[in-house]
């Protein structure tokens, strides 16, 4: 109570809750929904994502998700019993988080490196922001930034999929990703193949089928809005094709550019992220296009082959801003009466 | 009597109560850019400890003369020619960790704390008090500087002071000796020494 | 008010006076010894570039108003082994300093060293490895220097790019070809020979 108070001054004691008027910020929920509900809707669809990276990089790959969301449950659970808060590691943000941080981690990483990130992606990415609600970024990709600093090498040490593995006739081969063989050596790799996933990358994103069926459940429950994946996407295959027809041998066409690396995963699972994305349609929509230029801009002019993260993280830190400026306005607001 | 310990004050406020980056957030620029090792940390912290010094020595002796119109344009020349000494000094004494200390160094003269110290303190208080003040400042400044480095050397490299601490089984963390890490430890140690002198006023208060 | 104004006025220029007087005689003292430094330094990078080499003497050209130099080493005989000069170029952060060697055949070179880069830490700083110097040893410069990746090379112009950090190797590549080649059309072989 003590600290209650000294969090905000202006908080009035509490009342006895009035059962029919609640005042409360937005997403107003008017079906039976609770958080618990929507994260475990959210596992499932990352359900056939998970599949594919086990089926593509083998039970490495089970490993690499259990532990992260091990870890992410544990930070949780410690950093809100040091806060003296109410403990809500089953309400499956967490989960998510965790799951989401292995999906864009290499196949071959090391699991003190992803307990490494998931305890980065909760403790600071979002426990330190005051909480599930609170937070300015995707934990999970704060995570994945975090660990891409960190482990510069790991983090970029790709494993082709088992298949392809096996007609080597080894077990693991290194090998580059298609958005390094396209930026670093010029080579362009099939569609067919970013797909179904069976080329070299991060555990999840390989798959686009995979984490088609998954974002297309999310919108047929309801829980996405159509605006932040396909606008994302629709922003990637634009700005990827003005230069691909600028130059169609040196820049890789549209589809390359939404098949490839995380750009998947990310419209789907990351841009969609209730609370580090915008309320307004606007704001919707700038965020959306802005963050598919971005992508498109790192991928093929900086240094490193993937901009998806780097493009979303940006982009949430602009969400409060674009909040604040593209609110709709209400009837009659800004005339001047004299 | 008084005198002793008012000077005694004087010398312990910069070391934990107004210790300058983490309770002024003053200096923050060079105890971000070139704490990435111990070395590099503390020699910076001397250098910058060395002009502090000096420079309070040189206001509060000049602060009856000096008229109040041009004080700041009279300390700027003062600080510049200290740091520039103390900039050649380093050059010619120690190459390699004038090397890695690159233009911060020089860009002591713009450190906060040295002209925020002539400013608030040095001009108004006799030649003692102000020594007390600007090697309790210095040395708040080289410890927090050092616990910086020590910090981002050990995750970074590690090591400390280039002995190797952490065995070949510890994959070091490149991110400390970035830049993201120099905020991220900043953050925690301002979290941290908030934390501990609220936890020590609520202990006085009780 | 005419008495605060000279008071200013003469305050400001005694200060100035004297701290340059001060830094004049810093200056003095200070300068040979840094001089000194920079001078060790160069030396010992030549000779890590051209390892014959006992001594070396300048040898300086203006072209295109920029001024060029080379280092000529030379044995304990007074013989030329070798031309050293230095590599200036962007890397993937900040500048990368090469000093490079190569032989009076003028067409391998005997050596570089990174004397200042900004790479990332434990990837890209990794071309001041002995291990990524020490290809460019015996590399033969035409027509010019390639590196490839994940294999061994092929060619007595190739190295092996460093795994993970393409842009620097790309980056330390592209600065020796282009000093090699402004060397090469500055300073011609029978000129640097004779």
């Amino acid at each position: 109570m003590e600290e209650k108070i000294q969090d905000k001054p202006h908080e009035k004691p509490k009342e006895p809750p009035i059962e029919r008027l609640i005042v409360s910020s937005s997403p107003h929920f008017l079906r039976d929904e609770n958080i618990h509900k929507i994260m475990h809707t959210v596992v499932l669809a990352l359900l056939p994502a998970m599949a594919a990276s086990v089926y593509f990089f083998g039970l490495r790959a089970a490993g690499l998700i259990i532990i992260s969301v091990a870890a992410c449950m544990l930070t949780e659970y410690a950093v809100q019993k040091l806060r003296k808060k109410p403990i809500t590691i089953w309400d499956g943000s967490a989960i998510i988080t965790g799951i989401l941080l292995a999906l864009t981690l290499p196949p071959s990483f090391p699991y003190y490196g992803a307990v490494l990130g998931s305890a980065f992606a909760v403790g600071v990415g979002k426990q330190l922001f005051g909480g599930l609600g609170y937070n300015i970024f995707n934990p999970a990709l704060l995570g994945r930034a975090f660990l891409q600093a960190t482990y510069p090498v790991l983090i970029t040490t790709w494993s082709e999929p088992l298949s392809k593995a096996a007609k080597a006739g080894v077990d693991a081969v290194t090998a580059a990703t298609p958005l390094a063989l396209m930026k670093f050596e010029g080579k362009m790799s099939s569609h067919l193949d970013l797909f179904f996933g069976n080329v070299a990358g991060s555990m999840g994103e390989t798959s686009a089928l995979a984490l088609l069926i998954g974002g297309l459940y999310l919108r047929y429950r309801g829980y996405i809005n159509w605006k932040l994946p396909l606008g994302y996407l629709a922003s990637m295959a634009l700005f990827g094709g003005i230069f691909w027809l600028i130059n169609p041998t040196k820049y890789p066409d549209p589809l390359f550019h939404i098949l490839a690396g995380g750009a998947m995963l990310g419209a789907w699972f990351m841009v969609t992220d209730m609370v580090t994305s915008p309320v307004t349609p606007l704001g919707q929509w700038i965020f959306v296009i802005c963050g598919g230029l971005l992508a498109v801009v790192i991928r093929l002019f900086g240094g490193l082959p993937e901009g998806v993260m780097y493009s979303i993280l940006l982009m949430n830190a602009f969400v409060p801003l674009l909040n604040k400026h593209t609110r709709p306005k209400f009837f009659g607001e800004g005339i001047k009466v004299e | 009597m008084a005198d002793k310990q008012n000077l005694w004050h004087e010398f312990k406020k910069g070391l934990w109560q107004d210790i300058p980056p983490f309770r002024l957030v003053l200096g923050t620029c060079p105890t971000l850019a070139v704490t990435n090792s111990v070395i590099n940390g503390v020699a910076m912290g001397l250098a910058t400890l060395f002009v502090l010094l000096t420079s309070n020595i040189t206001v509060s002796l000049l602060r009856k003369i000096v008229p109040g119109q041009v004080r700041i344009a009279a300390y700027v020349v003062i600080i510049a020619l200290y740091v520039t000494v103390a900039d050649m000094f380093l050059a010619a004494m120690f190459p390699p960790i004038s090397k890695a200390l690159g233009p911060y160094v020089p860009l002591i003269v713009v450190n906060c704390i040295i002209l925020g110290r002539a400013e608030a303190f040095a001009q108004k208080n006799p030649l003692m008090p102000s020594i007390m003040d600007a090697l309790g400042m210095g040395i708040g400044f080289t410890m927090s500087l050092a616990v910086m480095g020590v910090i981002r050397e050990l995750f970074g490299f590690g090591s400390i002071m280039d002995i190797k601490l952490l065995g070949d089984w510890f994959e070091p963390w490149i991110v400390m000796i970035l830049p993201g890490g120099a905020f991220i430890v900043f953050g925690f140690l301002v979290a941290l020494v908030n934390y501990l002198s609220r936890k020590k006023a609520e202990t006085i208060c009780h | 008010m005419n008495n605060v104004v000279t008071k200013m006025l003469l305050v400001l220029t005694v200060i100035g006076a004297v701290s340059g007087g001060i830094l004049a005689g810093v200056f003095h003292v200070a300068d040979p010894l840094i001089q000194a430094n920079r001078e060790k330094e160069l030396k010992e990078a030549i000779f890590v570039v051209l390892p014959e080499a006992k001594d070396y003497k300048v040898m300086e050209k203006e072209v295109d108003k920029e001024k060029l130099a080379i280092y000529k080493g030379i044995d304990a005989e007074e013989k030329l082994v070798g031309i050293a000069f230095i590599a200036d170029g962007g890397g993937f952060q900040g500048n990368i300093r090469i000093m490079v060697g190569l032989g009076i055949d003028y067409l391998k070179l005997k050596g570089i060293k990174i004397l200042e880069q900004n790479e990332t830490p434990g990837l890209g700083n990794r071309i001041k490895e002995p291990a990524f110097e020490g290809q460019f040893k015996g590399l033969e410069i035409k027509p010019k220097v390639e590196y490839i990746k994940y294999r061994k090379p092929e060619k007595p112009n190739q190295i092996q790019a460093i795994t993970g950090a393409t842009i620097s190797s790309d980056a330390v590549v592209k600065n020796v070809n282009n000093a090699v080649s402004r060397v090469l059309k500055a300073f011609p072989q029978e000129e640097v020979l004779k």
